[in-house]
């Protein structure tokens, strides 16, 4: 199997912890991030997936668990050459392009603040050198460095955060949202980058997102959350051929896919929670039911699924 | 099926600082009775300006609909009717769903009022008669606890529940026209599917027509009937929802198709538009497409393509459909839906 990037183990992040108004924004949920793998992260607005990523990233303090990064917890960090060095290693791509870039700095200056920060280059050509190949990477050229960010369409400054993230030789990336905010035609452009990207330089993605089609086609594996809790985590193509959670079943059931016959016979499944009728002190964890295939469920639920997948297999 | 409202020649411009931003450019199409036409394109391929134009909501102060344009509605060319004369349309024959739910409700006013603000105006009910089916909407809408929730304010609505009260609003003077600007947009799935099967029911139950804009084909594929394909303030592409899915013609149309992926879609590349769409400022001579068509020819520089008819339902705007154009292999996604609606493609000439 391959190596262990990121081990997140019982994750919490509660907002207002202890008062009245109390937010269990993540709930106990661990996962691992392999290298070199795209792992999708889905569920509907409110569901903890952002958070998740924020605070896998410390721009939030967990309220209990584990981010470990090759064995090490990021918010356990020893010194302040311990923590540089984590974010250095980990980068970011938000979601809005507009809100995610200073507009009164150039973009030289947007691109080379990691670079800056971290000792990268040591002369400012250099400096100028790094930026001028970061925006070829990124598809834009190398004129474009001394502008401002309102100069740019929303594509193009997408591509100016993924040079940002780029800047520092990260190994491992969160990508929130990146192209919801884009045009379709611009949205594909943006996903072949991500994956040339990845194949060249061997990212490691965290790919946040709520489109379930752009996301299955990204990612090895796919994490569903809903209510803060991670229901189910398997690989992208398993997740859509034999889904397990009904809040997953339900999920799929409603995307809408570009082709009209698909559509026309498509029978939406509706999801309520209290149909699983959980039992008073019944356990509820992830359970493997077939490999690679974690499922949050009961002991009970548990063994419906196993006896249910052991047949089809027969 | 007879025409309920006809579009021709429709041109728009916005004067700004920096010059006459030429919005819509000759736009024709028509909406038939109890249909659905969906208008697809990206920002900026003016689907919203167009329906817009139809609600007459443009700011008077710095756009004009030019001299010629014709929407055509009821015996009347709603382009040129006084604020006055559309007022009584507005709402009534013609209503609109607006995409972000979290604004398009007054916060200061309960909902029940905002339901019979409309029948009140137009269909001179009644305060009580007013209130009584406002009820009723609800009920048809689905929101739980009608009776209760009639009296609460916006924000204590969900964005699905407040998009439902947006529904009953329009809905209420039983429009022949209901126009839905990306009306899902800014929901989440579930609830997306939600509003597009109550939708859908509605427009069963009170036979009204639906133009439908998104720029998300998945909810195109499932809501429309027809399908019109803007680029750049004009309307490259039209025809029926499984024409545009499994035949599409017109090289933007193939670029919108194949750079989603689909069920089936497997590890290749998604297949990129290059480039960004087109400044309507100035826009470029000939096909505004050309400089993002990589089957562009050296006329697209030079001449708009008319449109072309594939068939009685089906026409698109490329040079492609020429008698003397060459043949060209669309992208493989195309391709692959071809064979799935085997159609004869014997383009018939200009139009």
């Amino acid at each position: 199997m391959a190596e262990k990037l990121l081990e997140i183990k019982n994750l919490k992040l509660y907002f207002n912890k202890d008062k009245k108004n109390e937010v269990k924004a993540v709930d106990d949920i661990s996962f691992d991030i392999y290298k070199g793998e795209t792992l999708g992260l889905v569920g509907e607005s409110g569901c903890g997936k952002s958070t998740t990523g924020r605070t896998i990233i410390r721009l939030y303090d967990a309220t209990a668990g584990e981010v470990l990064y090759k064995g090490e917890d990021v918010h356990k960090a020893k010194n302040k050459a311990k923590t540089l060095e984590f974010n250095r290693t980990m980068q970011m791509i938000f979601q809005d392009p507009y809100a995610s870039l200073n507009p009164r700095m150039k973009v030289i200056d947007i691109i080379a603040e990691g670079i800056d920060l971290h000792g990268l280059a040591k002369s400012s050509k250099e400096r100028t050198d790094m930026v001028h190949k970061l925006l070829e990477t990124v598809g834009l050229n190398r004129d474009h460095a001394g502008r401002y960010p309102h100069e740019f369409s929303g594509g193009q400054r997408q591509r100016i955060g993924i040079a940002r993230a780029l800047a520092v030789n990260p190994e491992f990336i969160i990508a929130d949202e990146p192209i919801s905010a884009l045009d379709v035609s611009i949205q594909a452009q943006v996903v072949n980058l991500l994956k040339k990207l990845q194949r060249e330089n061997g990212l490691t993605f965290l790919f946040i997102a709520h489109d379930l089609s752009m996301v299955k086609y990204i990612s090895d594996r796919i994490g569903v959350m809903y209510f803060g809790r991670l229901v189910e985590l398997t690989t992208s193509e398993e997740l859509y051929k034999n889904p397990l959670h009904p809040y997953t079943k339900s999920l799929l059931s409603s995307i809408p896919f570009p082709d009209p016959d698909y559509e026309r016979s498509r029978k939406r499944i509706a999801y309520n929670p209290h149909d699983h009728n959980y039992a008073e002190g019944e356990e509820l964890k992830m359970r493997e039911v077939t490999p690679g295939h974690f499922v949050l469920c009961s002991e009970k639920e548990f063994q419906e699924m196993k006896a249910q997948s052991a047949n089809e297999v027969l | 099926m007879n025409n309920i409202l006809t579009v021709k020649d429709l041109n728009i411009s916005f004067n700004t600082y920096a010059g006459e931003v030429k919005a819509i450019r000759g736009v024709d199409f028509e909406l038939k009775k109890g249909e659905t036409l969906a208008i697809v394109g990206e920002s900026g391929s003016g689907k919203s300006v167009t329906t817009k134009a139809i609600m007459r909501l443009l700011p008077k102060s710095n756009s004009e609909i030019k001299e010629g344009s014709e929407i055509l509605f009821d015996g009347k060319n709603l382009a040129h009717l006084t604020d006055k004369q559309m007022e009584k349309i507005r709402g009534k024959d013609i209503s609109m769903i607006f995409q972000d739910p979290m604004t398009s409700l007054n916060p200061t006013m309960k909902i029940g009022k905002q339901i019979a603000e409309p029948l009140i105006k137009h269909q001179k009910f009644s305060k009580k008669q007013a209130m009584d089916r406002a009820l009723e909407l609800l009920k048809l809408v689905g929101l739980p606890q009608p009776e209760r929730r009639i009296n609460q304010y916006p924000h204590q609505f969900s964005g699905g529940q407040r998009q439902r009260i947006v529904i009953a609003v329009a809905l209420a003077c039983n429009p022949k026209v209901l126009i839905a600007d990306e009306p899902t947009t800014a929901l989440d799935v579930t609830i997306q599917a939600q509003i597009l099967d109550l939708m859908k029911n509605l427009q069963k139950k009170i036979d009204t027509s639906i133009i439908f804009i998104t720029h998300d084909l998945g909810v195109v594929a499932n809501v429309a009937d027809r399908v019109a394909v803007m680029y750049g303030g004009r309307i490259v592409e039209v025809g029926t929802v499984d024409e545009i899915f499994y035949n599409p013609q017109h090289p933007y149309t193939w670029g919108l198709i194949s750079s989603m992926p689909s069920i089936d879609t497997e590890d290749e590349e998604l297949f990129v538009i290059p480039g960004s769409p087109p400044d309507l400022l100035n826009p470029p001579k000939g096909d505004s497409f050309a400089v993002r068509n990589r089957y562009a020819m050296a006329i697209d520089l030079e001449e708009q393509p008319p449109m072309f008819k594939v068939s009685d339902t089906h026409y698109a705007a490329t040079w492609l459909l020429h008698p003397d154009a060459p043949k060209v292999e669309p992208p493989a996604a195309v391709l692959k839906r071809q064979r799935k609606f085997p159609v004869t493609n014997d383009p018939k000439g200009e139009v």
